[in-house]
C-alpha cells in the first residue's frame, strides 16, 4: 500500500511535527528539523497538539468504524433475509429478535442471573439488591419477591419439577425456597468461607452443587442440608458450576483461567481445560441435539470427524467462547466476535445455535456449525450479565447491570 | 512534617459519619468486583461518576470510582493505606486530588500527590497511573486557581520521568478570554458539568483506549486496492 501526501498535507504534517518537537522540549531536534524542512516564522496555533490528536483519533475512528460496520451488516441481513412470520417459525430454528417483548423493572441493583421455570410460564431473576423476583414472562407481570439473603444474590437454579429453587449469595449462604406453595425459604446452608458464586441441582433433584470464591465446589444433600462432598483443585475463585445432563459430571470455571471437569460421585478432577487467556465466567453443557452442528464445526475438511461428546461451551473475559469435547479435553471450536467480557451462555434447545451475553451490552446468536455470529441483539444499556432459553417455548430472557430484565420472543 | 502526606481520615465536620460509610462501601466493592480501572480522588472525579460521559466512556471498561466529595490528599492516602487497594488488580489507576487542600501550599500538596503515587506503586507495581491535571476553580481569577496551576506545573516536572505514570493536561478550555469560568462548565464554579466532563476527560478516555489497544493486533481500515 502506497500513500501519497499532497504538498499542502506535507506542509501541515511538517508543522505538526515541529509543534510536537517544540511542545515536548526536543529543541535541538526542532532546530535541525526546521532547517532541513526549510520552515520559517512563527507556528500557527492551529497546529498545537495536532499530531497527538491525529494519532489518537485513528484508534477512536477504528472503533467507531467497526461498530458501524457490524450494525450495517446486521441491518442488511435483516433487510435481505427478513425474519419468518410467527406462523412459519419452527422450534429448531427460531431465534430471539428485537425489539424485546417486555422490559421488566423493579430490581434496585445489577441483575446477576435470569432463569426460566421448567413448567409454569414463570421466570426468576436474582440481583445484587439481595432479592429474588418472580415474573410471568408471557404477560410481563411481576409476581413476587423472595427476601432473605443479606448480600448480593449470585446464582439461582430450579430442580427439574420446578418445586424447589436454590439460591446462593455473597452473604456466604445457600438457600432453598419452596416453589410449590409457600414461596418461603425452607433451608439455609452454611459452609463456604467466602462469596458463593454459583449453584446447580443434580438431575435427580436430591443434591445441590455450589461453587465459591473460597476456591472449592461443594455438594449438599437437599433432604438434610448437610455438605456431603468438597471438590478441591481450582487455584482461584470458582465462578460457575454446572451438572451434565446425565448427572455424572460437573463442569466448573474459575478466575484461574481454567475449566475443570469433575466426577460428581468421587470428587476426582477428570480434566483441566486450559486455553482461555482470562477469567472464565460461564459454562454450559450442550444438549444432545447439538452433536451434529459441533461435529460440523470441528470437521473442517475432514468430514469424518466423529466426536461423541459430551460437549461443553465456555465463555471468558478474553472475549471468546469455546466449545469443548469433554471426554478428550479437546477444544473443537472458538467463537470470536464479542467486544468485551462474555458473561453468560445458553444453548438453543434445537442444538444448532449457542446464545451468549456479554459486557459489550449485546446478546449474540452463534451458528455453531459454521462458527459464526448469526445475529447480534443490542440488548441493554449496560453490561448484559445473563440469559436463558426456554426449553420448549419461543422465549429468551436476559438480565443486565442496567437493572432491567428483558423478555425476547423468537421467530 | 507535611500534613498533606500524613494518612488521615476526613474530619467528620457534620457528625453523620458518612466518610467512613463510603470508605467501607468501597472496601466491600473492591473485594467483590474485578475492576480493570480505578478512579480515586475528590469531588471532581465523584462528579464524573454521575455524568453521561461516565456511562458512555468509562463504565464499559470495568471501572470502579473510589472518590469522595471534599477529600484531600492525606484522606486519599489514608484510604489507600487502609485496605481499599488490597483486593484489586487494576490495569490503570486514575488519581485526581489536591484541589480541596485549600490551606496547604502548592509544594506541600504536590508532595502529598507524589506520596500517593509511591504508595500505589508499592501495592501495584505494574499498573499505569494516570494523573489528570487539577481543574481551575472560581468564577473569577483567584489564589486557588493560581495555586492549582502551580501544582500542575510542579507535578508535571516531578512525574515526567517516572515509568508508567502519565500526567494528562485537562485544565485547558475552561477559563474564558475575560478570565471567568462559565456556569455551563461548572455550575458551582468547582464541579464540572456533563459537558465539561466531556471536554476535560476526553484525553483520559483516549489514553485508556490506547492502553487497551496495546498488544492487540492492529486492524487495517485503509485497505489498498
Amino acid at each position: 500500500m502506497k500513500m501519497v501526501l499532497s504538498q499542502r498535507q506535507r506542509e501541515e504534517l511538517n508543522k505538526a511535527i515541529a509543534d510536537y518537537l517544540g511542545s515536548n522540549g526536543y529543541n535541538d531536534a526542532l532546530e535541525a528539523f526546521k532547517k532541513e524542512a526549510d520552515m520559517t516564522g512563527e507556528m500557527d496555533r492551529k497546529f498545537g497538539g495536532l499530531l497527538e490528536k491525529k494519532w489518537t483519533s485513528v484508534i477512536r475512528l477504528q472503533k467507531k468504524v467497526m461498530e458501524l460496520e457490524s450494525k450495517l451488516s446486521e441491518a442488511q441481513k435483516e433487510f435481505i433475509e427478513g425474519a419468518p412470520t410467527r406462523a412459519k417459525r419452527t422450534p429448531t430454528e427460531w431465534i430471539p429478535r428485537p425489539p424485546e417483548k417486555f422490559c421488566l423493572t423493579g430490581h434496585r441493583a445489577t441483575i446477576t442471573k435470569v432463569i426460566f421455570h421448567p413448567v409454569f410460564s414463570l421466570m426468576v431473576s436474582s440481583s445484587e439488591d439481595a432479592t429474588i423476583k418472580v415474573w410471568d414472562f408471557e404477560s410481563g407481570e411481576y409476581e413476587r419477591t423472595l427476601k432473605g439473603h443479606t448480600d448480593s444474590v449470585q446464582d439461582i437454579a430450579f430442580d427439574h419439577h420446578g418445586k424447589l429453587l436454590v439460591s446462593c449469595s455473597a452473604d456466604m449462604s445457600i438457600k432453598l425456597w419452596d416453589f410449590n406453595q409457600t414461596f418461603e425459604c425452607i433451608k439455609t446452608m452454611h459452609g463456604h468461607d467466602h462469596n458463593v458464586s454459583s449453584v446447580a441441582f443434580s438431575p435427580s433433584g436430591d443434591i445441590v452443587y455450589s461453587a465459591s470464591r473460597d476456591k472449592t465446589i461443594k455438594a449438599w444433600e437437599v433432604a438434610t442440608g448437610y455438605c456431603i462432598k468438597t471438590y478441591k483443585g481450582h487455584r482461584e475463585w470458582v465462578r460457575m458450576v454446572r451438572v451434565s445432563p446425565d448427572g455424572t459430571l460437573l463442569a466448573s470455571c474459575s478466575n484461574d483461567q481454567t475449566v475443570r471437569i469433575w466426577n460428581a460421585d468421587t470428587n476426582e478432577c477428570k480434566m483441566e481445560l486450559r486455553e482461555h487467556e482470562h477469567v472464565v465466567e460461564c459454562v454450559s453443557w450442550a444438549p444432545e441435539a447439538a452433536a451434529a452442528a459441533i461435529n460440523e464445526a470441528a470437521g473442517g475438511d475432514n468430514r469424518r470427524a466423529n466426536h461423541t461428546g459430551p460437549f461443553l461451551a465456555s465463555g471468558s473475559r478474553d472475549k471468546s467462547v469455546k466449545i469443548w469435547e469433554v471426554s478428550t479435553g479437546q477444544c473443537l471450536a472458538t467463537l470470536v466476535g464479542h467486544d468485551n467480557w462474555v458473561r453468560g451462555a445458553a444453548w438453543h434447545p434445537g442444538g444448532r445455535y449457542l446464545l451468549t451475553a456479554s459486557d459489550d451490552k449485546t446478546l449474540r446468536v452463534w451458528d455453531v456449525a459454521h462458527t459464526r455470529c448469526l445475529k447480534t441483539l443490542y440488548a441493554h444499556h449496560h453490561f448484559a450479565t445473563s440469559l436463558d432459553f426456554h426449553r420448549s417455548l419461543p422465549y429468551v430472557i436476559s438480565g443486565s447491570v442496567d437493572q432491567t430484565v428483558k423478555v425476547w420472543e423468537c421467530r | 512534617m507535611n500534613p498533606c502526606s500524613i494518612p488521615t481520615p476526613q474530619q467528620d465536620m457534620e457528625g453523620d459519619g458518612r466518610w467512613n460509610s463510603i470508605h467501607n462501601r468501597f472496601l466491600s466493592d473492591a473485594k467483590g468486583k474485578d475492576a480493570d480501572v480505578i478512579f480515586i480522588g475528590d469531588s471532581i472525579l465523584q462528579a464524573l461518576e454521575h455524568t453521561e460521559v461516565w456511562n458512555q466512556w468509562f463504565a464499559p471498561l470495568h471501572c470502579l470510582n473510589f472518590s469522595i466529595h471534599k477529600d484531600q490528599t492525606q484522606n486519599v492516602l489514608g484510604r489507600i493505606k487502609n485496605g481499599e487497594w488490597d483486593h484489586v488488580d487494576p490495569k490503570v489507576i486514575v488519581v485526581h486530588v489536591g484541589t480541596n487542600n485549600v490551606e496547604n501550599t502548592a509544594e506541600e500538596i504536590c508532595e502529598g500527590i507524589i506520596e500517593i503515587i509511591k504508595t500505589i506503586r508499592e501495592k501495584h507495581p505494574s499498573a499505569y497511573i494516570v494523573l489528570p491535571s487539577l481543574l481551575p476553580r472560581g468564577q473569577y481569577p483567584n489564589g486557588l486557581r493560581d495555586k492549582n496551576s502551580k501544582i500542575n506545573r510542579l507535578l508535571h516536572e516531578k512525574v515526567s520521568n517516572i515509568n508508567k505514570v502519565e500526567m494528562v493536561l485537562i485544565d485547558k478550555g475552561f477559563v474564558q478570554s475575560d478570565g471567568t469560568i462559565s456556569h455551563h462548565d461548572m455550575h458551582d464554579y468547582l464541579l464540572p458539568s456533563n459537558a465539561a466532563c466531556r471536554k476535560a476527560f476526553e484525553p483520559i478516555y483516549d489514553l485508556l483506549q490506547q492502553i487497551w489497544s496495546e498488544g492487540e493486533p492492529e486492524k487495517d481500515l485503509t485497505p489498498s486496492e
